[in-house]
């Protein structure tokens, strides 16, 4: 009793089986038979949903078994609940803190979506945090904490604990012209940290600030098999193309080894299940079976005095349900797909030679959820990292990654932020104010397209816009 | 060379899996094949996360499904249009009448503090509550509700964020002077930090009024000491229960005038001139997202995930019961008073008996769940109140197909967050 679909699954199975193991891992075979793939409107493949509203991140994946529901919306819940301090009436959720920049994933992520720069450039963060680091190497070869203050700044605290500092943004215009005359102006970010609470920062400490990227598509890039990652990274250019992209090295906490990077600004995370446990414990103080203690550094005493509850904040079952929640958000299908205006720039977005690091499609492998195995998507990004360049840098390195380094975003969903988090801030940091200045600020290995993008007639830089907010 | 033979096997592969897919979902259609449409919008399928853009169509908004077939899907919806139209004006009236009751009712407390008005002014929440429910059906597409429902019943609601809670005194709005109270600051900070920063609506109210539950068996019990003018904090007290609760009801009021049909230019207006089944898709998404999504998973499906015994809508009030049965009423009332019931039997008897069966069903089984329903969330995993819980899940996930079924004889898309 096969249908068409079955069938085509379990060959489409075989394929990339073959695929895989015949690609010899060179970065152009596998480049090129991914390059070569149909791309459609299902940016996320069979889980895509045609949504576009102020929700259109939070749908389970439309091709979601139905006794995945429950524990997606359980997941969900997780996803929004606000941790309360321990001990509380509600014992399920507490165990807030001591140190935490928000008390819910939502907080940052609203709507699932996309965190942005404070309006004022003062106050503390609300979807955006800073990475503290000093010169050196730290444990398992990851950034090296600052004395007294670990490897990201808590901007708050519980009762009774002071928060460790406040980050202040400030920025200047920098003006600069298109080949046409028009001009354009970019905003340059510098960060400071005000209100250091457990004495002074040294002098060499190094900022990276991050803002919330969106949930969604995340388990279908998770199951991207290593040796496609290893088959389109080509640390040392051996094509000529001026691109380099490589894998990050990074902490498995999970598995207690050395692992390739692939989430995070930087792929400092291996996996979803790594990504969501560091985040729950590092931005909200959430304990669980891979972050058994609480985030306070070695001389914060009040922090290290404050109740500890004897079971962890985010038992196993939680923690596997949100990992299957933040696996499974499906990816809003691409809109207009057929406008000529869009059509004409995404092919100028392969001219200029962005798809070279936002690669159009990937494939997953074999994953123990059957709604994000084995499908073909689109979320124009190669999960390696590339340099992009002194004006980006944060100059702080974070395993193997440098500061110049950020792993290649993707871009789906991008152009529904607006409807859902109501601005449209982009790179690292939000410090773009919309696409087009996203992407003046690529320089690197990128410095050829953004060279082209500024030379471009208005009408093909209009066309590349359209095309990115289509996705 | 090898590599770009199999490319190519692999891209007529994709292309067969896509129309594969087309294929197996018009088996449950008509007999065209709807043509995959990226253009549907819904606004707000998530709880208690209010606020968000305005009401109003979208020129870009469709439900109906495509077909190669002119003829089909048509069919004559005047009647459930106006009949619609008709109910959610009536709903609306009915819950801001009620909403002034209790505002009336909540003047006369603060009037006079005592246990008997404290008394009354419960007891006028609760009897205010169901008209609001039964128009939760009008939720989840782009109707007027979604410009305000933030600000109507956003929940779940972090409490501390307007009032003392147990172990902190002075936490929240009320205890802190320098925020202004009025309605203008109050909506300007609800939900602003975090989505559980609820400073209005229903369940502020309810807060206001019965205080934390701290009780295993009772609701909330606020001191009516808490609103004796002149103490404490008091008189900000007073202040922002009045505020709040005449908030209400102009809101309530508001969305009646948006669907009051005589009115020009109102949401009423447009409705009526949808593309038939642009408004029915609206009718049964409302109906759907309802039961099979915010019912069914939001409200039951997590509160028995969780363990959690206060995990519940109206915790305060321990009225969670109440609120599932006239959602539900709500619900029916779309399918029978908008005459759907009427349209799907003309064309599939059998489905439409079915449907029938199905609310009846979990109408059975709602009204067999446990009261308060903080006691249902406490008792063991294998009790027979989760057992009851548990089958009032799976009516509302068959309830939700079977809507899902008339979406597709009707010829509109239904999308559930989850389903």
């Amino acid at each position: 009793l096969l249908n068409n679909r079955t069938i085509g699954f379990i060959v489409a199975l075989s394929l990339i089986g073959f695929a895989v193991v015949s690609g010899e891992a060179s970065s152009v075979s596998v480049r090129k038979f991914l390059s070569s793939l149909p791309v459609t409107e299902k940016l996320g493949g069979d889980t895509t949903r045609p949504v576009e509203a102020q929700n259109a991140f939070s749908f389970q994946a439309a091709n979601a078994a139905g006794k995945h529901q429950r524990p997606f919306s359980f997941g969900n819940r997780l996803f929004n609940t606000n941790w309360v301090e321990a001990p509380a009436s509600v014992k399920s959720f507490d165990g807030l803190g001591p140190m935490f920049n928000r008390v819910s994933c939502s907080g940052c992520h609203t709507k699932d979506g996309r965190g942005q720069p404070p309006e004022t450039g003062s106050g503390p963060m609300d979807s955006m945090l800073l990475r503290i680091s000093i010169p050196g190497l730290g444990p398992h070869g990851g950034p090296n904490p600052v004395p007294n203050y670990g490897d990201q700044l808590s901007e708050r605290s519980i009762k009774d604990v002071p928060p460790e500092g406040q980050a202040t943004i400030s920025y200047v215009e920098v003006k600069g012209q298109y080949a046409d005359g028009e001009s354009f102006s970019l905003r340059k970010p510098s960060y400071k940290i005000a209100n250091a609470a457990y004495g002074a920062l040294p002098k060499d400490v190094l900022i990276s600030p991050r803002v919330a990227p969106q949930m969604i598509g995340l388990g279908l890039l998770d199951a991207v098999p290593e040796e496609t990652l290893r088959g389109l990274s080509d640390s040392d250019d051996a094509d000529n193309d001026g691109i380099s992209g490589r894998m990050n090295e990074v902490w498995d906490s999970v598995r207690s080894k050395l692992a390739v990077g692939r989430f995070g600004w930087k792929a400092g995370q291996p996996d979803l299940i790594n990504q969501n446990s560091a985040a729950a414990n590092g931005d909200i103080g959430i304990t669980s079976r891979f972050h058994v203690d609480e985030n306070c550094a070695e001389t914060q005493s009040a922090c290290a005095a404050s109740f500890k509850s004897e079971d962890l904040d985010l038992n196993d079952e939680f923690l596997e349900k949100l990992t299957l929640y933040t696996s499974t958000l499906a990816v809003p299908a691409q809109r207009h797909f057929d406008d000529p205006q869009i059509v004409q720039g995404s092919r100028i977005f392969r001219d200029m030679g962005c798809a070279a690091c936002h690669m159009p499609t990937l494939q997953s492998g074999p994953h123990p959820l059957p709604e994000i195995t084995n499908q073909t998507f689109h979320p124009y990004t190669d999960l390696l990292l590339h340099d992009m360049g002194q004006g980006l840098s944060d100059n702080r390195p974070d395993f193997t990654a440098s500061g110049s380094e950020w792993r290649t975003p993707p871009l789906w969903g991008l152009g529904l932020v607006p409807k859902v988090n109501g601005h449209q801030f982009l790179l690292h940091d939000g410090r773009a104010r919309g696409f087009a200045e996203a992407i003046l600020w690529h320089q690197g290995e990128a410095a050829k397209s953004a060279q082209r993008f500024k030379a471009a007639p208005k009408a093909d830089r209009d066309a590349i816009v359209a095309f990115l907010n289509s996705l | 060379m090898a590599m770009a033979k199999k490319a190519k096997i692999w891209t007529a592969l994709g292309v067969a899996m896509l129309a594969g897919a087309g294929a197996a979902e018009a088996g449950t259609l008509q007999s065209m094949p709807p043509i995959y449409n990226p253009q549907i919008i819904l606004v707000d399928g998530e709880g208690g996360e209010g606020g968000g853009e305005g009401g109003g169509t979208s020129s870009t908004t469709t439900y109906a499904l495509q077909s190669t077939d002119a003829k089909a899907y048509s069919y004559d919806a005047t009647p459930q249009i106006d009949a619609y139209i008709n109910l959610a004006f009536k709903s609306y009236e009915k819950a801001a009448d009620d909403a002034a009751v209790l505002a009336k009712v909540v003047d006369a407390f603060l009037a006079a503090p005592s246990d008997e008005t404290l008394g009354a002014a419960r007891k006028a929440w609760l009897a205010a509550r169901p008209a609001y429910l039964h128009t939760e059906a009008f939720r989840f597409y782009d109707g007027p509700i979604e410009a305000v429902e933030g600000e109507i019943n956003s929940w779940p609601m972090n409490e501390a964020y307007i009032d003392y809670v147990e172990g902190m005194p002075d936490a929240g709005i009320i205890n802190d002077p320098k925020v202004k109270l009025d309605v203008d600051s109050l909506e300007g900070i609800n939900q602003k930090q975090d989505e559980a920063d609820v400073t209005i609506g229903w369940h502020a109210i309810e807060f206001l009024l019965w205080g934390q539950d701290l009780s295993a068996t009772g609701p909330g019990n606020r001191p009516f000491t808490d609103y004796i003018a002149g103490k404490g904090n008091n008189d900000r007290r007073r202040e922002y229960l009045k505020l709040v609760t005449d908030q209400l009801a102009k809101e309530l009021h508001g969305l009646e005038e948006r669907w009051e049909f005589e009115e020009l230019n109102n949401y009423a207006t447009a409705f009526k001139a949808l593309e038939p089944r642009e408004a029915i898709g609206r009718m049964i998404n409302g109906m759907a997202i309802l039961a099979g999504y915010e019912f069914m998973s939001e409200r039951l499906g997590v509160a028995l995930d969780s363990g959690d015994q206060e995990d519940e809508h109206s915790c305060f009030s321990d009225n969670t019961k109440q609120d599932f049965v006239h959602d539900l009423v709500g619900i029916k009332a779309v399918w029978t008073h908008a005459k759907i019931a009427e349209l799907v039997t003309a064309q599939d008897p059998a489905l439409a008996k079915r449907v029938d069966g199905l609310f009846a069903d979990t109408e059975t089984k709602i009204n067999a769940l446990g009261d308060p329903w903080d006691q249902v969330l406490a008792a063991p995993k294998d009790s027979p109140a989760r057992k009851d819980a548990e089958a009032v899940v799976a009516s509302l996930q068959a309830l939700a197909d079977g809507l899902k079924d008339v979406g597709n004889k009707l010829g509109v898309l239904v999308l559930i967050p989850t389903g």
